[in-house]
């Protein structure tokens, strides 16, 4: 049965939508419905509604218990973009975004194509190269933050034998943004190797054997058939480390707290701030609200514009 | 255990559910054996019983809790020494210690619980928190049980209960006290030529022995800076107590509510165009925010004064061992004249007695209070923390004398808090809102290094941002002045 | 024999890039495990040791002193374990009918699945751990787990792989009868191995890694995690890179433990041929 609706894999709509194509439609729903309930109980309980109380409080003036005491309407997002704290911190989510991934994605499409060459041993190497899959982001941050110790630090030590002078890491405001974009790529490339190798491992063997019967060589099979294969990959890994960076609080909250001079205040850690140190929960709301909205926005795009030129077969 | 099984029994039923509903063949087969990891929910996940505190089973004993932020060896050992110790002492009260990270996590902790009934009987909270919790009005004053009990205060070392004592009340009792100090490399003093015996009293003195002190190599670079200042809003609040600067109006907000915020007035803007002036002059470091780092360089030998709380005492000599030798004095004024009507405010933190707990509860929380601030417990607690008691009769007890005679710089700390007149300045600022304006000032101090404006305009700006969370508080705590 | 050359030399210059990039990536692990055998004043000088001069437990021993780190340990794995499997259930349920099931509303609640990534963890822990007083789950396992069991990364990542297996596969076993969820767990299960894997792998972290949930939910010293145990390492004013950094090897070792033996299913994969039938 449907096969042919598979093959053709689009919808069933149209004109003829006979009785028993209608009822193989709901039932598809249903079935669906089926397997998608135990995540989406456990979302509206734990996500959703939680999500519906906040956009509620953020039109509130809250006490320092997070009681709404006074309705204000939209004055708590008028606040934000009269002051300059939000601007500041969504250009810092910003160009933090855009330090982490892109650079996170290339180094470890490095690391899998050099975990994916066939040598002696080499699985060992693919060992290497993703074991800070295996680190979580609070030890990390403690190694890193003795690594940028002002200091104590070995990273100025080791360059010191390069000849160049301490880097003041993570005290200086042009340095710490770039600081702690450094120890999250590290972070995160065990991951993103992880999954590519898989992905690489995937792409059919056959493909590159006729591809070299036609005399291709290494880059044009790696333009031509590794790339192209791995789209549907690197299009997870963009949306999924977008989202990522975009909620990366750990690593700030050990190594900066936000400083120096607010340079690495994130949209996520000065809803923290606003939330679990000032105690104003109706503007941390208000804050979450917009910090949601942006990622949704940037997700939505992703979708609509990049997974149309992803090649799933 | 429960716990466990529990969800083992829900995770089996999801899974169950699933099957059963998703079947697309009514006559289905029964699922052969999957090889998929998935099937491993159906192994129960094995959970040994809790090895539990042991609580006495005898009938009347009355459990409490204490919620306390110290980590390391003072919350790995000896609070659950003192906890112990207190356990043993007598036969109606058993109190159960948990720790709940920082004291803002704690603090946030204590938030919530207020909400679902989870508070602990007794709560060990930083002092700039004193204002919320007596606003938030969910502690019992210990002046009612010190009101009810004759308890005498007059042990006490009374600029510490001065601080916790808001509108003639005693709120909480002091536990872990503290003042910051300058901490100078004895060492490094003598090789510049300067007197150990003779440490800067004012900032003038300050900066000229952080000028001779600093050292360059042959590149220009320097090796050694004459002194380092974290970026720590406590240092700010100190160093304007000790100058006569209130933090906020009202005088500190003690003689009434606090409206707004007032550090930035002259004696605000001449510390921060002290610590500018040498910062760029190159004799001052900065190590940023975290009071850890500039400690490691000072232990480093990478600077050679700091300021740091007198609970760093113990840690500092015992890092430094074998390298240098450690030498304390009285915080910097910026004149001599600055002796005599000011001083440091104590920081650190006390424990609060929450409210709605049952009174069988209550009654042992302010026995254990009692016992925490008993002369043998605070003399325990100073050696192991480098805390300073909160009372007198402590520095009689054999713990401490020996600890100081190890410890002779700690005496600096003694003769600081005596030394400190008791009045509006020393007091320190009691505001609602004082986490925000110590961040504030963090970032205003920040500013002020890399140059943003000027030691006024900045701290103009801190302070408008500090009033306006203040008004906000103020409104939504209905307070009105 | 000029080929025979050319090749060694290719493969040594292979192995020296390999070592050089694996040397880097290792380098922060080994720093954590180099400071975690030094002594107090060691750790306290610079130029900084960057190998240890003797092997010493000591600070091993200090921090568990400080933290009960085993029990804390046990704890931590047994949530982790919980979520993980949780979420390999959920997360496969879901991601199998958005990728093999054409119905009416897929892309939008494919974007709820995924939205449910875009909310910051403030806006969700009060309410959550209001809720879990009233159930009464706090100190308890399941208030540990249970609201961590579903995952938007999770059933993306599943449906990414399962996207790549030929939907006639799917077809085919549907028309011979065999139940649409059998067909999930016989074919397409055992072929996106390395997906659950790694979805596996990940989960467990995210969960270990957690500081606040259990601090705010737990107050029972049996039910606390080894996150709250590396805080507890952690004294303000007397910090001690080296025992922290003890704690932090010690809370390593089980999920690079996890890692390497998991680490074959992640990688390995399957061949290519075997997924194309």
């Amino acid at each position: 049965m449907a096969v042919s609706e598979r093959i053709s894999g689009s919808h069933t709509v149209g004109r003829f939508k006979s009785t028993g194509v209608r009822q193989r439609e709901i039932k598809r729903f249903f079935t669906a419905l089926l397997y998608l309930l135990p995540s989406l109980i456990l979302f509206s309980t734990f996500t959703f509604i939680p999500l519906i109380r906040t956009i509620g409080l953020s039109t509130y003036l809250t006490n320092p218990l997070g009681i709404a005491v006074k309705f204000v309407g939209l004055a708590q997002y008028e606040k934000l973009f009269s002051t300059p704290v939000f601007v500041n911190s969504m250009q810092r989510s910003l160009l933090f975004v855009a330090y982490t991934v892109p650079t996170s994605i290339i180094v470890s499409l490095g690391l899998a194509l050099l975990g994916n060459l066939r040598l002696k041993g080499i699985s060992f190497f693919r060992m290497v190269f993703s074991v800070t899959i295996a680190v979580s982001a609070a030890t990390a941050s403690l190694i890193f933050k003795y690594l940028y110790h002002p200091a104590l630090g070995s990273l100025n030590y080791l360059l010191s034998f390069l000849n160049i002078d301490p880097v003041p890491w993570l005290t200086n405001e042009n340095t710490a943004l770039m600081a702690v974009s450094l120890g999250t790529v590290w972070l995160q490339i065990g991951l993103n190797t992880v999954i590519l190798l898989a992905a690489m491992q995937g792409i059919s063997e056959e493909l590159y054997e006729s591809a070299m019967i036609d005399g291709a060589n290494y880059w044009h099979k790696f333009r031509s058939i590794t790339i192209p294969m791995l789209s549907s990959t690197f299009f997870f890994l963009i949306v999924v480390d977008m989202l990522a960076a975009f909620q990366a609080f750990t690593q700030i909250h050990v190594l900066t707290s936000g400083g120096p001079l607010d340079s690495t205040n994130v949209l996520v850690f000065s809803i923290y701030r606003e939330f679990y140190f000032n105690g104003a929960y109706g503007f941390a709301a208000a804050q979450a609200v917009m910090l949601f909205l942006i990622m949704l926005a940037l997700t939505v795009f992703q979708f609509g514009v990049l997974e149309k030129k992803v090649f799933y077969d | 255990m429960k716990g466990s099984k529990q969800v083992f029994v829900l995770l089996s039923a999801l899974l169950v559910l699933s099957m059963v509903l998703s079947a697309c063949t009514p006559a289905a087969t029964p699922t052969a054996e999957p090889a998929a990891p998935q099937v491993a929910p159906t192994q129960p996940v094995v959970v040994e019983e809790p090895t539990a505190t042991a609580v006495p089973a005898a009938a009347g004993v009355t459990k409490m809790t204490f919620w306390h932020s110290m980590g390391g060896d003072i919350g790995g050992k000896a609070i659950p020494q003192i906890t112990n110790d207190f356990n043993s002492s007598q036969d109606k009260c058993y109190v159960v210690y948990t720790y709940q990270g920082t004291y803002d996590d704690s603090l946030n902790k204590l938030k919530a619980g207020l909400q679902s009934g989870d508070t602990p009987s007794v709560i060990q909270l930083f002092d700039i928190a004193t204002r919320l919790m007596v606003d938030l009005d969910v502690a019992i004053p210990v002046q009612t049980y010190i009101d009810k009990e004759g308890y005498d205060v007059s042990d006490l070392e009374p600029n510490v209960l001065a601080y916790y004592t808001v509108d003639g009340q005693q709120y909480s009792m002091p536990f872990n006290s503290s003042t910051p100090m300058l901490y100078y490399n004895v060492d490094a003093f003598k090789a510049a030529g300067l007197d150990p015996a003779n440490p800067p009293r004012t900032w003038d003195e300050f900066t000229e022995a952080a000028r001779k002190l600093t050292i360059k190599d042959a590149s220009g670079a320097v090796t050694q800076y004459g002194g380092a200042f974290a970026v720590y809003g406590w240092f700010f609040e100190q160093l304007l107590a000790v100058s006569g600067g209130y933090y906020a109006d009202n005088e500190n907000g003690r003689s009434g509510l606090a409206t707004k915020a007032t550090f930035n007035s002259p004696e605000g803007v001449a510390i921060l165009d002290w610590w500018k002036a040498m910062y760029d002059e190159g004799i001052l470091a900065n190590y940023g925010r975290t009071t850890v780092d500039t400690r490691s360089a000072f232990i480093a030998g990478q600077t050679a004064m700091i300021l740091e709380s007198t609970a760093a005492l113990r840690g500092l000599m015992d890092s430094s061992a074998g390298k240098f030798e450690i030498g304390t004095a009285f915080l910097p004024r910026p004149n001599e004249a600055a002796f005599d009507i000011s001083g440091t405010v104590i920081g650190g933190g006390s424990v609060w007695m929450i409210k709605d707990r049952p009174q069988a509860e209550q009654d042992c929380a302010w026995e254990f209070i009692k016992f925490l601030a008993s002369p043998e417990q605070q003399a325990y607690w100073q050696t192991m923390s480098g805390y300073f008691p909160i009372r007198k009769a402590a520095y009689e007890n054999q713990l401490s004398v020996d600890w100081r005679a190890k410890y002779p710089q700690f005496q600096t700390a003694i003769d600081q808090l005596h030394a400190a007149p008791n009045n509006r300045f020393t007091q320190g600022g009691l505001i609602g809102v004082f986490p925000t304006a110590r961040q504030t000032i963090e970032g205003a101090i920040e500013e002020v290094l890399a140059g943003k404006g000027t030691s006024q305009e900045v701290l103009d700006k801190a302070a408008e941002t500090v009033t306006l969370a203040i008004e906000e508080y103020n409104i939504s705590m209905g307070l009105t002045p | 024999m000029d080929y025979k050359l050319k090749r060694i030399l290719t493969s040594t210059v292979f192995y020296i890039v390999l070592m050089v990039v694996a040397v880097i990536v290792l380098f922060p692990i080994w720093t954590a495990i180099n400071i975690s055998f030094l002594d107090d004043s060691q750790v306290a000088q610079y130029p900084p040791q960057l190998f240890p001069t003797h092997f010493s437990l000591a600070n091993y021993a200090r921090a568990l002193e400080q933290a009960p780190l085993l029990r804390y340990l046990f704890n931590s794995v047994a949530q982790s374990t919980l979520v993980m499997l949780g979420q390999l259930v959920t997360a496969c349920l879901a991601a199998y009918a958005f990728a093999f099931i054409d119905f009416k509303w897929r892309n939008v609640l494919f974007l709820i699945f995924l939205a449910t990534l875009m909310i910051p963890w403030e806006a969700t822990i009060i309410p959550n751990y209001l809720l879990i007083k009233k159930l009464k789950w706090d100190n308890t396992f399941q208030g540990l787990a249970i609201p961590f069991m579903a995952t938007g990364f999770g059933t993306f990542l599943l449906r990414q792989f399962f996207l790549k297996i030929p939907k006639e596969l799917h077809d085919a076993a549907v028309m011979d009868g065999c139940s649409s969820f059998r067909f999930l767990l016989t074919i397409v299960l055992p072929l996106a191995r390395p997906a659950l894997g790694t979805l596996a792998v990940y989960s467990f972290l995210q969960t270990y890694n957690q500081y606040l949930w259990p601090l705010l939910i737990t107050n029972d010293q049996t039910m606390r995690t080894v996150q709250i145990g590396i805080a507890l390492l952690q004294d303000e004013e007397r910090f001690m890179f080296n025992t922290v950094m003890a704690g932090v090897v010690f809370v390593l070792l089980p999920t690079f433990i996890l890692f390497i033996f998991s680490n074959r299913q992640l990688i390995r994969g399957l061949t290519a041929g075997a997924v194309k039938g």
